[in-house]
């Protein structure tokens, strides 16, 4: 078992809402898998379809091949960890994690032993006696984990696990579940609204919105090279100017900036992270240089956002780094932005 | 000279005002006098349950005469009593036996079912809770005096009676607590492989289980209560139960033997009510403190 998932053609309708629009992905087994979004974009239920707790209406889902579209949740291959984490309240953590294993064939022995090695892996094998009561979030957290995975299952579903801890946990987790999903090699398919956790955890990440996928790719070529304005939005921060294409290269008002344009033309919104965009003196000369007049400088400790506003009216946001080296801005001065040509993305407005 | 003292940390004393604003006296007076006012009857009558002599009114010492020992008289001893008492704690029984799991399967049913009519099912299961007992008798009355008339009057139709307007009530209780349980543990139960029986056997059902055994008492606490359904389904003597019995005699010629049986079907009720309690807390310990923090982590 490899674990590998092809989702074709996905549709589910609530009543005349579209929850999942047409979604094709594929995800090779043993890959870190993240479906981010806002809420009501259709990733939790992309991932109900897969799990089997709700019906589709129309596509398939191949597991390793095989079509468990038409299975019943409990026929198919695949554990879920839900952001409720589901515990059994009247159980203790050991029957909670054992639950499962009375449907795989095992002796009394083994599903003692597979039980303390679940426990073990998500480290919590002093709480086998305790009631889910008893425990803190972020370990119920980890039963609900041990309980999934206790039953090797080549891909595990989780619905934003991290979504009810406290930011600190969250860390601590994120890290923990990508060493359990490295040392496991099974598939993970995540479902989070959370930037960070798709960005630092994921081998790739489907970013949807109104039930289809916006973009999908991985982390450093969705924050790079997003192909949508809503997914540079949705990923980190972004500028996005209203520009004009002509002539090969990008017109801001009365300035020109070079840039590669990817064959479009007309109106067009370019896109530019704050962290590229450079602060420079006032007479400062060169291509893609536009000038302006700081607004505002807020300081946010490791770095300070300046926002300068372009001789077009544009406004512009531009990180600089609080390294005891760039010039220091104050609101007022006139400056001039260097907007890289290679950091330019021309989008669709 | 003012000294401002950090306040403590943990636990800051009462101010006696607050105090004194948190329990009103004029509150606390009321509502014991409201208490005393409506417990004073009740009293009384179990007061006179256990007199020597015969008067229903005045003291006469303290015996078990009408309960147990008056060789005619005494609850014991007196057929139409003892009879009464039985026909009452069988048909709260059968009532028990019935309703408890057809309203527990038609709470699951009503709880799942999304789609056409079920709103209107929803409201048509709480209707008995607020048709005027009268109207649902004589409804009854003439459904098996005439369309139904194949099953007639009588201890079948008593239990129908009780089981109609009591199901509501188990419909009310178990579907309250399956709310509070909500479906992510059902759904988790299914995705680690146990079948739709298996998830009904080893979650839902221990989860609903303190609903369940509320349920079941409060049923017990209706039917034994209830007098205009089963006075309407009766059919003679043997279907007499014991408001009917007490009713029928209040104006002839009452013993305490009247107030004995009173006595012994308030302590039945308000046994099945503790019962109740007992077994809902009992059953739910340490599932409260879970549920509730699944409720907290989703709304997060």
């Amino acid at each position: 078992m490899s674990g590998e998932i092809e989702l074709s053609s996905l549709v589910k309708r609530y009543g005349d809402v579209l929850a999942v629009d047409e979604v094709d992905l594929q995800m090779p087994g043993g890959e870190f898998f993240t479906l981010l979004g806002p809420s009501g974009c259709g990733k939790t239920t992309t991932l109900r379809l897969i799990a089997g707790f709700e019906k589709l209406d129309a596509g398939a889902i191949l597991l390793d091949g095989v079509d468990v579209s038409g299975k019943p949740p409990h026929k198919r291959p695949v554990n879920t960890v839900f952001q409720s984490y589901a515990l059994f309240p009247h159980m203790t953590v050991a029957e909670n994690v054992g639950f499962g294993l009375r449907y795989k064939r095992c002796t009394k022995a083994e599903a003692a032993r597979r039980v303390a090695e679940a426990m073990d892996l998500v480290q919590l094998g002093a709480l086998a006696q305790r009631r889910p009561a008893q425990l803190s979030g972020g370990q119920q957290q980890r039963v609900a984990l041990a309980r999934a995975l206790v039953l090797e299952p080549p891909v595990l579903l989780l619905d934003e696990p991290l979504g009810a801890l406290d930011a600190r946990l969250r860390v601590d987790l994120q890290v923990e579940l990508k060493r359990i999903q490295e040392t496991l090699g099974i598939t993970f398919v995540y479902v989070t609204h959370d930037q960070d956790e798709a960005l630092t955890m994921s081998d790739r990440v489907a970013v949807m919105r109104g039930g289809r996928v916006e973009q999908c790719g991985e982390p450093r070529a969705l924050y790079e090279e997003p192909a949508t304005a809503f997914v540079a939005n949705f990923l980190g921060t972004s500028n996005l100017i209203p520009a004009t294409v002509d002539d090969g290269g990008l017109s801001l008002g009365e300035f020109r900036l070079r840039c590669d344009v990817d064959g479009r033309s007309g109106e067009a919104l370019a896109m530019i992270r704050p962290e590229r965009v450079r602060l420079e003196p006032r007479a400062a000369e060169g291509e893609n240089r536009v000038p302006g007049m700081v607004e505002a400088v807020v300081y946010m400790g490791f770095h300070q956002d300046v926002r300068v506003r372009l001789a077009n009216g544009a406004l512009i946001h531009c990180d600089v780094p609080n390294d005891g080296t760039a010039l220091e801005p104050a609101s007022g001065d006139p400056v001039s932005v260097h907007l890289p040509a290679s950091c330019l993305r021309v989008l669709e407005p | 000279m003012t000294k401002l003292a950090p306040a403590p940390p943990m636990a800051p004393p009462t101010p006696p005002a607050r105090r004194r604003l948190r329990r009103p006296s004029g509150l606390a007076l009321v509502t014991w006098v409201y208490i005393a006012w409506s417990l004073v009857p009740v009293l009384l009558a179990i007061r006179f349950a256990f007199n020597e002599g015969r008067s229903r009114t005045s003291g006469q010492g303290f015996s078990l005469r009408w309960f147990w020992t008056d060789p005619t008289l005494s609850v014991r001893n007196d057929p139409t009593l003892w009879s009464a008492l039985e026909h009452s704690l069988v048909l709260a029984g059968l009532a028990m036996l019935i309703a408890t799991p057809l309203g527990t399967a038609l709470a699951i049913g009503l709880q799942r079912w999304r789609g056409r009519g079920s709103g209107v099912t929803n409201i048509l299961t709480l209707l008995p809770l607020v048709t005027p007992e009268l109207v649902f008798a004589v409804g009854l009355f003439l459904l098996f005096t005439s369309l139904f008339g194949f099953i007639g009057l009588g201890t079948t139709a008593q239990v129908i009676g009780h089981v109609t307007f009591s199901i509501s009530w188990v419909v009310l209780i178990v579907r309250g607590r399956l709310v509070m349980i909500g479906r992510d543990v059902e759904e988790a139960a299914a995705d680690l492989g146990a079948p739709p029986w298996h998830v009904m056997r080893r979650v839902l059902l221990p989860l609903l289980a303190p609903a369940i055994a509320a349920a079941t008492l409060s049923v017990f606490a209706l039917s034994i209560d209830d007098f205009v359904v089963a006075q309407y389904m009766a059919s003679g003597a043997d279907t007499t139960t014991v408001p009917m019995r007490i009713y029928a005699s209040a104006r002839a010629a009452p013993t305490p033997a009247l107030n004995a049986l009173v006595t012994i079907m308030l302590a039945l009720t308000l046994l099945a009510l503790v019962l109740a309690w007992l077994a809902y807390k009992r059953l739910s310990r340490g599932q409260e403190a879970g549920l509730t923090t699944f409720a907290a982590g989703g709304t997060k």
